[in-house]
């Protein structure tokens, strides 16, 4: 008996020993082909990206050259592709609409990765993610210059079409008593900024800010124009959110980091606070990070990004990457489905698409 | 010569006791003047140990060098890979037993572990996953979970017999392991992905750092707990020290190391949301998507989903240890069923995997894909009406206590800032000082060496300022904890209907991703300190609810009955007798809350509670990644001093308690 049970268990281990060494030699037939793959791209695809943002024009006609060389074998459905969605509607939207043409108009097979904004990168880099759709460039500057004009792992395809914005709000019920807070000289005052005060800020005003891997200047703002303000990090955004339904509830005082679009905006009333207009010495200050930034947030150009291995991986899917835009007015059209009316993301997606098949053909021509 | 006058200062003081205190008066002295002259305050810019750019140069390098060096290529990646294709197996598996297969093959697993009662747990919190709706994502979260556990068993095991054998293994780990234990997964995350890749590489890579722990230190004392008397008696039959191991020692720590499974179930459940964001969504991800909305309920039913899941797996898989003596009319059916059929050894599992299989045949005939639509578990509305309800009632104008609001507001002003201040004020070397002094005091010259030493690393992480913000709340949410655990953990003991009835509470305490309640604490307390303190507090009750009630339920009866013949009262018999057997796992109790408390020091940072917490997560969000691990570390090195610390007040005079010692416990 007892000899049986040590033999049961000795096959046992047997059967994980061969169990980790086919899961290691899995291993190695997959990552065989890896390191070729990753030097073609590094020829192929990289130069466009040198030139960084503005030559988006000349990286699409590049990439076109792509499936006419390689027609003969790629003419079939391309190889399957991942889209990242990051944790925003608007980044959502844009992947599914592009999700239900590729696989509609090109027979890409795509699949929509939910995946956090700052792991999308070393993803693009190492090919596990092929695009993304939604970048904020305030937030990602470093990530630019490591990435796309540094490795060249990842490049800039081109402009997604809405432009965002940061900036500083407080609830629009406020204004009614204290209009001088429309723009950041009403803050100038220490008694109207202690309206803002909580027992985090003592004396001075308080103003959050929410999740810290967002761009923010704001510090240097209130230092630099002597403000009376004390800042304050939420930490997460879901904090900040909280924070604002609760002062709109109680119709209590709240100066905050905020930024269009989003889809709070489609429910509270918040009103943006006018800061000094974005000067060439602000934005020489923020390149070099001086701390020295006094001014207004400059608008945020949302632009689209792909995997330097997309080119070769799947061309067609790349040009069709590279053209496709949405207007603000689209995106918030299917955003707003979602967000006010409950609609699934891939639902409303879907809807326009149907609806707007002539801009969708504008994007494959 | 120095030597003459040393001995002859020493004779001029008489009184013994101030002779013993010349040596190190004469070193606080010194440092004091040292301080004085040389450091000054705040901590000067040549005492920097320049972590921070060194983890930037590492991370470049990984973030320039991954697609070439061989070290990725040949290393790393084909980790990465295989540890997705083991995932990807498992759910292929999962998904093709369709869930009634998945519910069968639970049931049966747990009627041989842990009996019928296992085997209702285990199908009850399984079917409850799906009836919240969210079975697909259970499935995908079990086989991440699966491959995580068996990881960090297959490594933890063979760490912890090694660290039971040889002591030096063990003083060795020991630091390691509060380590990974405190250090915020934030810090690591990022770098993970980095070198395995998106996904499920990193996912498992992360979940198997922060739950090794527990599965180490659990084989650890289980091996060294094994009876003298065992050991020499297989010594004395002339056993090798590898039949010692094999054939004493092991099968009877086996208990123990059980119960490290459990511990390891348990915390690798708490880091689930995290593979959400490296892009395993399953129920992580439902949680967050429910956050993005600030929808509590959605996040609650996904927490909750976790949490039965968590279960379930602890159930099943650990549960011999509980219900040891209900097994015997499936033990008796099975050695029957054997025998029928031939007394193979591999009969009975042979049976049940083609039982399995056979259920999951009939569910493909039947097309049986989608979980059941009804009966649903809908807790998504009643959870969003109470946080309503708790906005809008108990937030202020209440009568009396004015409502959370102000009992926040209370507590920043009159107990955080005076606490803050008093660690801030003060010059940082005399902090160090006085921490060296404690460290002294609580259990010689050593530990308040490393006690001093640890803070003013702290201090040449460059973040002491932040550090002892966090100190501040860190001591009031200890204290708070305790106030909450030691009555509680005192009834349970006492009353066993109160120790089963509180269990499933600190299952579900552990467990729930502290995400699920971040947006309820912030509508409650607004964004700040006080929050982050309340949700560490949350977590760390439990463990210290656990090991008081184990503490007094371990105290022999003896005792206890010669107090009650003497006449005491119960009321006697508990404060005079009980408490002060238990007290020893009473302190490793308060130890197990400080270590929780700080491992969650970083929830705190996502409430607005500013400090260490919100430095590690700058390191994960800006790619800052040195300024997440100086943070990280900042907070490992506050644990080392208070763990120390508290475990030479619990170990003082005599030995722990060995079942006390079993750390975060179930109770």
């Amino acid at each position: 008996m007892k000899k049986r049970t040590m033999r049961s268990t000795r096959v046992l281990l047997v059967a994980a020993l061969a169990f980790a060494a086919s899961c290691g030699s899995n291993a190695k037939t997959e990552s065989a082909p890896k390191p070729a793959e990753a030097t073609t791209p590094a020829t192929g695809a990289g130069t466009p990206a040198t030139d960084a943002p503005d030559t988006q024009a000349t990286t699409a006609p590049e990439a076109t050259n792509g499936p006419d060389a390689t027609t003969a074998g790629a003419s079939e459905p391309g190889a399957a592709i991942t889209l990242a969605a990051n944790p925003w509607t608007g980044s959502a939207v844009n992947a599914w609409v592009a999700k239900i043409v590729l696989e509609a108009n090109l027979g890409t097979k795509t699949t929509v990765l939910d995946i956090d904004e700052n792991a999308t990168w070393p993803g693009l880099a190492a090919g596990d993610i092929d695009a993304a759709l939604e970048v904020w460039p305030s937030g990602h500057a470093a990530d630019y210059d490591t990435y796309i004009t540094g490795e060249k792992s990842i490049v800039d395809i081109g402009l997604l079409g809405p432009d965002a914005k940061i900036g500083w709000y407080i609830p629009t019920g406020m204004l009614a008593d204290h209009p001088e807070l429309a723009t950041w000289e009403g803050f100038k005052d220490p008694a109207t900024a202690k309206l803002f005060a909580t027992t985090e800020s003592g004396d001075l005003g308080q103003f959050l800010m929410g999740d810290p891997s967002y761009v923010s200047y704001d510090e240097q703002i209130i230092a630099n124009l002597k403000l009376p303000l004390k800042f304050l990090v939420a930490g997460s955004e879901a904090a900040l959110i909280s924070a604002i339904q609760t002062a709109d509830t109680d119709g209590t005082p709240l100066l905050l980091q905020f930024w269009k679009p989003h889809w709070l905006q489609l429910e509270v009333d918040l009103t943006e606070v006018t800061l000094p207009e974005v000067t060439a010495e602000c934005a020489a200050s923020a390149a070099a990070g001086d701390g020295k930034y006094a001014c207004d947030y400059p608008v945020d150009a949302l632009y689209k990004v792909a995997s330097a291995k997309l080119a070769t991986k799947n061309p067609a899917a790349f040009k069709f990457l590279s053209t496709m835009k949405l207007t603000t007015e689209q995106q918030s059209e299917i955003a707003g489905l979602v967000d006010r009316d409950g609609v699934d993301v891939k639902d409303a997606a879907q809807q326009w698409v149907d609806d707007n098949q002539a801009i969708v053909q504008g994007w494959l021509k | 010569m120095a030597v003459a006058t040393w001995r002859d200062l020493q004779g001029r003081v008489a009184n013994p006791r101030l002779q013993r205190l010349l040596g190190p008066g004469l070193v606080i002295a010194v440092i004091v003047a040292f301080g004085l002259v040389v450091l000054g305050d705040p901590v000067p810019t040549w005492f920097d140990a320049h972590v921070k750019p060194f983890f930037d140069d590492i991370n470049d390098w990984i973030v320039h060098n991954n697609a070439r060096n061989w070290l990725f290529t040949r290393f790393f990646s084909p980790i990465g890979d295989s540890l997705t294709w083991c995932v990807n197996g498992v759910l292929w598996m999962l998904r093709n037993l369709r869930w009634p297969g998945v519910i069968a093959l639970a049931t049966l697993i747990g009627a041989r572990t842990g009996g019928l009662r296992a085997a209702i747990a285990g199908v009850f919190c399984l079917a409850a996953c799906g009836m919240l709706g969210f079975w697909d994502e259970t499935m995908v979260t079990l086989a991440l979970m699966l491959v995580a556990v068996i990881i960090a068993v297959l490594i933890g095991v063979p760490l912890g017999i090694w660290a039971g054998v040889s002591d030096r293994a063990n003083n060795r780990l020991r630091a390691i392991l509060d380590a990974t234990q405190v250090l915020p997964t934030f810090v690591y995350l990022l770098p993970a992905v980095v070198i395995f890749g998106i996904k499920e590489p990193s996912a498992v890579v992360v979940t198997v750092i922060f739950a090794v722990a527990p599965a180490v230190r659990l084989t650890t004392l289980g091996i060294r707990n094994v009876a003298v008397v065992a050991t020499e008696v297989g010594e004395s039959f002339g056993c090798t020290p590898r039949q010692l191991l094999t054939k004493v020692r092991l099968p009877m720590a086996r208990r123990t190391i059980l119960l490290g499974m459990n511990q390891v179930i348990m915390m690798a459940f708490g880091v689930v949301v995290l593979a959400s964001l490296v892009g395993v969504a399953g129920l992580g991800g439902a949680v967050l998507k429910g956050l993005q909305k600030n929808n509590v309920g959605k996040a609650a039913a996904a927490g909750l989903a976790i949490v039965f899941l968590a279960i379930a797996l602890d159930r099943v898989t650990t549960g011999e240890r509980r219900a040891a003596h209900r097994r015997r009319p499936i033990a008796v059916a099975m050695e029957r069923l054997r025998r029928r059929l031939g007394g193979h050894s591999w009969a009975v599992p042979a049976v049940a995997a083609m039982s399995v299989i056979a259920v999951a045949v009939i569910a493909h005939l039947l097309n049986l894909v989608d979980f059941p639509t009804r009966p649903r578990l809908d807790i998504v509305k009643p959870v969003n009406d109470a946080t309503k309800w708790m906005k809008d009632n108990i937030r202020k104008d209440v009568p009396i206590i004015g409502g959370t609001q102000a009992i926040s507001d209370f507590v920043v002003v009159n107990l955080l800032n005076p606490l803050r201040d008093l660690l801030t004020i003060p010059a940082w070397w005399i902090i160090v000082l006085l921490m060296g002094v404690v460290g002294w005091v609580s259990a010689g010259w050593k530990l308040g060496l490393i006690c001093g030493s640890c803070f003013a690393a702290i201090g040449s992480l460059r973040v002491w300022d932040l550090a002892m913000d966090t100190l501040s709340q860190v001591l009031l949410a200890v204290l708070l904890s305790i106030l909450i655990a030691a009555p509680l953990g005192l009834w349970a003991g006492r009353s066993n209907w109160v120790n089963a009835g509180l269990r499933p509470l600190l299952d579900a305490a552990q467990v729930l991703p502290q995400f699920v309640y971040l947006v309820p604490v912030v509508v409650l307390f607004a964004v700040g300190r006080f929050g982050g303190v309340f949700a560490s507090v949350i977590y760390a009750v439990p463990p210290g609810i656990r090991l008081i009630s184990l503490g007094l339920r371990e105290v022999p009866f003896a005792p206890r009955e010669a107090a009650m013949s003497f006449g005491a009262t119960p009321r006697q018999e508990l404060v005079k007798v009980q408490i002060p057997l238990a007290l020893k796992s009473i302190l490793l109790g308060i130890n197990q809350v400080i270590m929780m408390v700080l491992a969650v020091v970083v929830i705190s940072g996502l409430i607005g509670g500013g400090g260490l917490g919100l430095e590690t997560v700058y390191g994960l969000t800006k790619g800052e990644v040195g300024r997440g691990v100086a943070g990280g570390l900042a907070i490992v090195f506050l644990a080392i001093v208070l763990d120390r610390v508290t475990q030479a007040w619990g170990t003082a005079g005599r030995s722990r308690l060995p079942a006390a010692q079993v750390l975060v416990g179930v109770g």
